[in-house]
């Protein structure tokens, strides 16, 4: 097997809230907490949780723009945990960020075309005319025209803007992008043409992708394989196709049947779980399984033992006690 | 909870004394403004100087002049003048720290409620003429200055106008102790409370109509009107509540600020010898001792008028609470 | 039986320095007594006004409200502002999208259910705080006397979502107005809500029209469905027919942005080209014609008016044509 492009070792970032001159005052949050995963060349990992469970703080600490409290990031065989100056500067090259507000991560006093362009100009690649042949071809590649080129982030629609950002995002052609969220905000049909644009540059490209989502739908349609987060730890990972069609882990369950389908028939048949409560806050997270409280399956012994991330015998990985479904005896 | 009063304690006491040793130096151990001569008088030979540099203490290391000082202010608190030599200057600031107290206080009250008057009203009537005739009286009174606010004031009911009906009643300048005659404390102190309120009435309305208008977008005032709320309720009810944060903000530090002598001019203007009038005589004779109490009684103003507006501003708002 | 809402030819305008420009253009709807009518639409679309409008609520003093409103046989466009504000909260309630801002951050959810329970009624302090406790329990809230003294910011966005209902909900109100009540929501909190939802017409009476851009919530909750676009019904119909056999091209193309959790995953899904038009250069024909790959001569002159008596649609495209087309949009 090849080495990964990307490789996430029992990465941990923590946070302490509250002020006050003691340490009693504050407390520790556990935002994301011994994660540990791949991401192949060309690959794309979706990353799906609810709000607060980690996934956009896991997202902010592999493209660098938060520091890990722990654990490694590698990169291409080289580890970028605590690189800093020019050393970071030349990774971020190669991994670049997608945002869920296009607006607040474009600068509103600058035209598309210098947007594009900037990163090309900070990296020196090429003169002013190959700098703006690319531009033109970024733009042309998210489907946007030339006469956008000229125009304001302000005068664009939501997927507009979108797409403004990504072109900036492969301005560099890097071999990683980090999206966070990236279609969230935008109303469905414009999401899928954001979806579409984003499945055909991963293909002609071959760009590697972590995609953070709160829709399982959207991941289903982008990511080849996908990692399920509750409350900062990575509870069930594998190919995004086998776990939809059979989630091991009673929250990925849980997740899954929560989704309102658009077909009322096929509505009624199904077979859903409302989940009690809501998640619990990683200040203060529960004993043994985080999802504990809420599953349905729990036993005594996940009030007290954390279970470990586990391969089966089908090739996913699962932290639970009871994998639904899968025999306990691999 | 106790531990947020005495964490606020412990950061008032370091407040003050960063201030108090601020005020020190500048005074004392500033090049060329050596406080011994000063006291000497001019021309004083210099073994008179060294003389007064003894007697005074003057001579000794900073650290343990400083220590004298908050001994003489604090604990002593006999303190004597170097202008008018074995005067006590605790006693005075604290004779003249109720007269000030009497005017701003007064002048508050009158100026929170106007202001909240003025920016409620024009809040609700907002864009039409009363809001534009409010908001333009407002700059208006922000502009005048206070001491020909103060002057006008007296030449109209001291002067021209003193023997028609309406302002017969006032008294001559000066304070009169309220322990003495509570009428004449209200009759003296009402034209200084509102000279010095309008320039305050003009800020605060405008303050609170910025907020307001502000907080009328919210989406909660949306809820509060779909749950059959009259207009005059949402406004008065959900938001001035959350409206009066910004105003008690300000509130906090101008009290402070005025009990603390800021309100000199009025002071002056209408003979009342309160803190801002002593600091002033102080400062055009460079009575160190005399400049050291007022600026230490004024800072602690300031510092405990600013942790009454965090307390007030947690009752005010639950938000400021959960944020500890 | 007469409707409980009935709407007819509504339209919103807004007063702009190019003229006035129509956001909502001719809406018609009625909804009967604990019916559930989902308008789906995607933002402009006009839906949230529409809403909005029923109680005048849209705020915008250079909003022009037109057409026909009735309420249980009342008129209530140019309704005395006294007789709305008794129906406001009472009568009619609503719930907004973000539970994280529609509350009052200085009052305690208590506090601020109380209040409504005593605008409507003449219960005592005492009592109506007592109702708004029971409410809170009557919701889900766990430990309904704690989260009643407790202020919004301390509870989370499914819990506040909670407490706002039980605030719509505090006078047993006819008729819920729900703006993209789970939008701000997670998933799995959004199934909590769309259950509390569906209960209402059984524990409370309530009808409710619920306002989302999401499908499957409507799908999965509402009994009937209005698909707006650019300030018009484009169909309507019940849920499972809708659903079953969609007419119209713009509730195609909604389907088919839609990316599933379950059958063939498509490799790429069926999008709708270009942008909804913007209010004020909508074309003079169909608006949704711009995008539409259907269009013909008689699109063009004037927008189609909804046809068919239980299953309404506002589009030329012929019955016998129809499955043919649609399948060219949605296998595609």
């Amino acid at each position: 097997m090849s080495t990964p492009l990307l490789t996430i070792d029992r990465l941990s970032k923590t946070y302490t809230t509250g002020s006050g001159l003691t340490r009693a005052g504050k407390s520790l949050i556990r935002a994301v907490d011994d994660v540990s995963f791949t991401i192949a060349d060309g690959e794309t990992l979706g990353l799906v949780g609810e709000s607060g469970c980690g996934k956009s703080t896991l997202g902010r600490c592999v493209t660098r723009l938060l520091d890990v409290s722990s654990g490694r990031i590698t990169l291409a065989g080289t580890d970028i945990t605590r690189q800093r100056g020019a050393a970071l500067r030349a990774t971020r090259a190669d991994l670049q960020m997608i945002f869920q507000d296009p607006y607040a991560s474009l600068n509103p006093r600058r035209r598309v075309r210098d947007i594009v362009a900037e990163p090309l100009i900070v990296h020196r690649r090429g003169n002013r005319a190959t700098v703006s042949d690319s531009v033109r071809r970024l733009i042309a590649d998210v489907g946007l025209r030339p006469e956008h080129l000229d125009r304001f982030p302000h005068e664009f629609s939501g997927g507009q803007r979108q797409r403004v950002g990504i072109a900036r995002a492969l301005a560099l052609a890097p071999r990683l992008i980090v999206a966070d969220e990236p279609v969230s905000a935008l109303d469905v049909s414009v999401q899928a043409q954001i979806i579409n644009l984003l499945t055909d540059l991963k293909r002609d490209r071959g760009i590697a992708m972590l995609f953070i989502a709160h829709d399982l739908g959207v991941v289903r349609q982008i990511a080849d394989r996908v990692a399920v987060m509750y409350l900062g730890h990575i509870v069930e990972i594998g190919a995004t196709e086998q776990i939809l069609a059979a989630a091991a882990h009673p929250y990925t369950e849980a997740l899954i049947s929560a989704v309102p389908v658009a077909d009322p028939a096929r509505a009624k048949q199904r077979h859903r779980i409302v989940l009690a409560g809501d998640p619990p806050s990683p200040a203060n997270p529960p004993s043994g399984c985080p999802f504990h409280p809420r599953c349905r399956y729990a036993t005594d012994i996940c009030k007290t033992a954390m279970p470990a991330l586990r391969e089966m015998a089908d090739g996913r990985s699962v932290a639970c006690h009871h994998p639904v479904g899968i025999d306990q005896a691999a | 909870m106790a531990s947020t009063i005495i964490r606020r304690l412990v950061h008032m006491v370091a407040v003050l004394f960063g201030i108090s040793v601020l005020v020190f130096l500048i005074f004392f151990a500033t090049p060329g403004a050596n406080p011994a001569e000063r006291i000497a008088g001019k021309n004083a030979s210099p073994q008179t100087v060294a003389r007064v540099e003894r007697q005074f203490g003057l001579n000794r290391p900073l650290p343990i002049q400083y220590a004298l000082m908050m001994k003489k202010i604090f604990i002593t608190r006999n303190l004597t003048s170097y202008v008018n030599l074995g005067e006590k200057v605790v006693p005075q600031v604290f004779k003249a720290a109720p007269i000030t107290l009497s005017l701003v206080a007064g002048a508050a009250i009158i100026w929170i409620v106007v202001a909240i008057a003025i920016g409620a009203v024009a809040a609700a009537f907002r864009n039409s003429w009363i809001d534009r005739l409010l908001m333009v009286l407002s700059l208006i009174g922000i502009s005048m200055p206070v001491f020909w606010v103060g002057t006008m004031a007296n030449l109209f009911t001291q002067g021209i106008w003193h023997h028609t009906w309406l302002f017969s009643w006032v008294p001559p300048l000066g304070y009169v102790d309220f322990s003495k005659s509570p009428v004449l404390w209200f009759k003296s102190l009402l034209i200084p409370w509102i000279t010095l309120a309008i320039l305050y009435i003009g800020l605060y309305a405008r303050v609170l109509r910025a907020a307001l208008i502000e907080t009328m977008q919210e989406d909660f005032i949306r809820t509060a009107r779909a749950k059959g709320l009259s207009e005059r309720q949402v406004l008065l009810r959900h938001a001035l509540r959350c409206s009066l944060v910004s105003v008690v903000t300000l509130f906090g530090l101008d009290f402070g600020v005025l009990v603390g002598g800021g309100a000199l001019l009025t002071e002056v203007v209408f003979g009342l010898q309160g803190v801002g009038y002593l600091t002033y005589q102080a400062l055009e004779t460079l009575d160190l001792p005399m400049i050291m109490a007022t600026v230490i009684y004024a800072s602690v103003f300031v510092v405990v008028s600013n942790a009454v507006v965090d307390i007030v501003y947690a009752a005010f708002d639950p938000r400021m609470r959960l944020r500890r | 039986m007469n409707p409980l809402l009935e709407i007819v030819d509504l339209a919103v305008s807004f007063r702009t320095s190019n003229g006035l420009i129509r956001a909502v253009d001719g809406v018609s709807f009625s909804i009967a007594e604990r019916e559930i009518l989902g308008i789906v639409g995607e933002s402009g679309s006009g839906k949230s006004l529409t809403v909005l409008a029923i109680l005048d609520l849209i705020g915008d003093p250079n909003a022009v409200v037109t057409g026909s409103i009735r309420f249980r046989g009342i008129e209530l466009i140019g309704q005395k502002p006294e007789t709305l504000r008794r129906l406001r909260g009472g009568a009619i309630a609503m719930i907004f999208q973000d539970p994280m801002t529609a509350l009052t951050p200085v009052f305690t959810i208590g506090a601020q259910i109380s209040e409504q329970i005593r605008i409507h009624t003449d219960l005592s302090r005492h009592a109506a705080q007592a109702r708004a406790v029971e409410l809170l329990d009557a919701v889900g809230l766990p430990d309904p006397h704690r989260a009643a003294a407790r202020y919004p910011q301390e509870l989370s966005g499914g819990q506040r979502q909670r407490a706002v209902i039980a605030m719509a909900l505090s006078c047993n109100p006819a008729l819920l107005l729900a703006d993209e009540p789970t939008t701000a929501l997670d998933v799995t909190v959004q199934a909590q809500i769309l259950e509390l939802i569906r209960k209402l017409r059984d524990d409370f009476n309530s009808a409710v029209i619920l306002i989302t851009h999401n499908l499957g919530v409507v799908a999965e909750t509402a009994d009937r469905v209005a698909v707006m676009y650019s300030g018009r019904i484009v169909e309507t119909a019940d849920t499972g027919a809708l659903f079953a056999d969609p007419h119209h091209p713009y509730t195609w193309g909604l389907l088919g942005s839609m990316p599933a959790l379950d059958g063939i995953r498509r490799p790429r899904l069926t999008t709708i080209p270009g942008l909804p038009p913007a209010l004020d250069r909508r074309p003079q024909g169909c608006a949704f014609s711009p995008r539409c790959g259907f269009v013909r001569p008689e699109c063009l002159p004037a927008p189609p008016c909804l046809t068919g008596t239980m299953h309404q649609a506002a589009c030329v495209i012929a019955d016998h044509e129809r499955a043919a087309a649609r399948n060219q949009v949605l296998a595609a």
